[in-house]
């Protein structure tokens, strides 16, 4: 299968100070559609500036990024922009919902900056909310929501358009461990049925133990990648 | 989507866009009050000292204004009304006679103006029978006269009694008459109220020996701001060799520069309130735009154009500070129409020096629509000025460190 993801010798640099700090360490990794992977490692090991390479946030210092054949490191800041609404879809650690927007709105947010006719939105978020358990939820305001039911509408937010790939950055660490768990069966059976790719960076081990492949950083480097 | 998610956006935090409304609000209400008040108290200046005496537009022999004696009157013919009349804007023509006699009452004697009147003109436009006191206002024809009040007090004559009137008429000759007083009229010019006396234009004429004659014609335009503009079309119609045309702010150089001289400083006042006014707006514009830079952040990671954001945030700045236009344009227009029929009656020392530049102690204000566009535009224009913050800092926001917020 065609990879989705081909990370090719990556390296981030920062330059903050006299000392060269190198977050990202001439990374080679392709990731193919369907895959149900987590990128772990200690704090500093740069899972997380990897994960934002990938999904166009930030730009490496060498090397090439190409998502089903697009090299994003080329992209100018609005083309990327362009790039991600259509092709990445984001989870974020602290679940990032819009606060005045609706559980619906929030989720349906991609699908309206895609031009998506109303009807579609309906149909899809109503599907979404039915697979992910937050059904009845639609015309709450995040903050009358719980982390787990916020953190749901993010990933219905992230699947609603759907995209080529979930980036989840550190999804569950504000989760309590029957949230996580709820969240984790969701997410999993949404790639088991739907071929829905997901890549997470975690520390969490319960995301670890039901991700498919585990690559690990340490000092940017990857010193592992397993497939179960 | 824009629409709705700023709407909302601006509720987000109510108590301090209820404070930014206020202060918007305010801010329209002490500028447009400010300015009405000032516009409002020079129509006043210029309708109690042009009004009364000199018209906005006032056609004399080429030599009267220099020398305003009785011998530099003109005698008034048809065609010279007739031609000043044609001139677009004129709405009428009314000859007047201004003289200086000495009037006496009793042991009381007093220099007086001297005003030879068309009545029913001055009435019409002037307002005069209106601020009759006691008595009645003078008829065209017949042998009465008014006086201005604070002269009668001088005087201490009343409705009824004769005053003797004494002084030099046309070409050196002897003017001498006793008219009964039939009304006393409270003048608003208190420099004025003390030496005018009003009779009928041929009572003087026949009083200063000056048939046909006149010291000045009056001419009433439809519009005073189009004074300059009549005035040169008149000069350019009579023959300026006999004839000389003046608008008022030409034969009240010293009252315009007073005017001006306090648009001056009331100028340095707006200005310093707009000063607190764009902070105010500024401040609201700064909170709301560093708070949001990670939901900004956010927005543009998940695909939302920053020009999109942009627009969010542009409209948002609108609809408070719209908002706050509008609360403050409905409060104050009623306040400015009340005290436009209402004035402020100043008292005191305040009243006391007002009246010693000969000045109505009343500080009305000026309804002018004009007056609310420019507080508006000022005002949209320091929210246009405070509206590049949130979008400079939406174009050089840094994704990565926005989101680590």
């Amino acid at each position: 299968m065609k990879p989705v993801i081909e990370i090719k010798d990556v390296y981030k640099i920062y330059k903050e100070t006299e000392v060269e700090v190198k977050a990202v360490n001439g990374v080679n990794l392709s990731i193919k559609s369907s895959e149900f992977t987590a990128i772990v490692g200690p704090s500093g090991s740069g899972k997380t500036t990897l994960l934002n390479m990938i999904g166009g946030l930030d730009s490496p210092s060498s090397g090439s990024i190409i998502i089903d054949g697009t090299d994003i490191s080329q992209l100018s800041s609005k083309a990327m922009i362009d790039f991600r609404l259509h092709n990445i879809g984001f989870v974020f650690q602290a679940y990032n919902l819009i606060p005045v927007l609706t559980a619906k709105e929030n989720a349906e947010f991609i699908m309206q900056l895609q031009h998506y006719s109303k009807a579609d939105r309906d149909q899809r978020i109503h599907e979404l909310f039915k697979a992910i358990g937050i059904e009845g939820k639609e015309n709450i305001r995040p903050n009358r929501l719980s982390g787990g039911q916020q953190q749901r509408v993010a990933v219905a937010r992230a699947l609603a358009s759907k995209p080529k790939f979930i980036l989840a950055d550190e999804p569950t660490a504000n989760l309590d461990s029957h949230s996580t768990s709820d969240l984790l069966d969701i997410m999993r059976q949404l790639n088991e049925e739907e071929q829905v790719t997901f890549i997470f960076s975690t520390h969490d081990q319960r995301v670890i133990d039901r991700a498919k492949r585990i690559i690990t950083l340490e000092d940017g480097k990857i010193i592992s990648d397993i497939e179960k | 989507m824009n629409i709705k998610l700023a709407w909302r956006n601006i509720w987000r935090n109510r108590k301090r866009t209820l404070i930014s409304l206020s202060s918007v609000s305010l801010a329209v209400v002490l500028a447009v009050f400010t300015r009405s008040f000032q516009e409002g108290s020079y129509a006043k200046m210029i309708e109690n000292s042009v009004g009364q005496l000199t018209g906005y537009i006032n056609v004399h022999q080429a030599e009267y204004w220099k020398e305003k004696s009785l011998d530099n009157g003109i005698t008034v013919s048809d065609s010279l009304i007739n031609t000043i009349e044609t001139v677009d804007g004129v709405t009428a023509v009314d000859p007047k006679i201004e003289s200086f006699s000495l009037v006496a009452h009793g042991n009381h004697t007093k220099g007086a103006l001297v005003a030879g009147i068309d009545p029913d003109s001055e009435d019409e436009h002037v307002k005069l029978s209106e601020k009759i006191v006691e008595g009645r206002f003078i008829k065209a024809v017949e042998k009465g006269i008014v006086l201005g009040e604070g002269l009668s007090k001088y005087l201490k004559i009343n409705i009824g009694d004769t005053l003797v009137m004494m002084g030099q008429g046309h070409y050196g000759q002897s003017a001498v008459g006793a008219y009964p007083v039939v009304g006393i009229v409270k003048l608003p010019s208190p420099e004025l109220n003390k030496q005018l006396v009003y009779m009928p234009l041929n009572l003087a004429r026949t009083y200063l020996s000056f048939d046909d004659g006149a010291t000045s014609l009056i001419v009433r335009i439809d519009d005073q701001s189009r004074a300059d503009e009549i005035n040169r079309a008149i000069n350019n119609k009579i023959d300026t060799t006999q004839y000389l045309s003046m608008t008022w702010e030409e034969m009240s150089p010293e009252l315009v520069q007073m005017i001006e001289g306090d648009k001056s400083g009331g100028i340095i006042m707006i200005g310093i309130l707009y000063m607190i006014i764009a902070f105010g707006i500024f401040g609201t514009i700064l909170m709301m735009t560093e708070e949001r830079k990670k939901e900004f952040a956010m927005m543009i990671a998940l695909g939302m154009q920053k020009s999109k954001i942009i627009i969010i945030s542009i409209y948002e700045t609108l609809y408070i500070n719209s908002l706050g236009l509008i609360i403050g344009t409905i409060i104050t227009l009623p306040l400015v129409v009340f005290f436009n029929i209402y004035p402020i009656r100043v008292s005191g020392e305040m009243a006391a020096s007002i009246e010693q530049f000969g000045m109505e102690p009343v500080m009305p204000t000026l309804v002018d629509f004009d007056i609310f566009w420019e507080q508006i535009v000022v005002v949209l224009l320091i929210i246009g000025i405070a509206a590049l913050y949130p979008i400079i800092s939406i174009v050089k926001l840094q994704l990565i460190k926005a989101l680590r917020k």
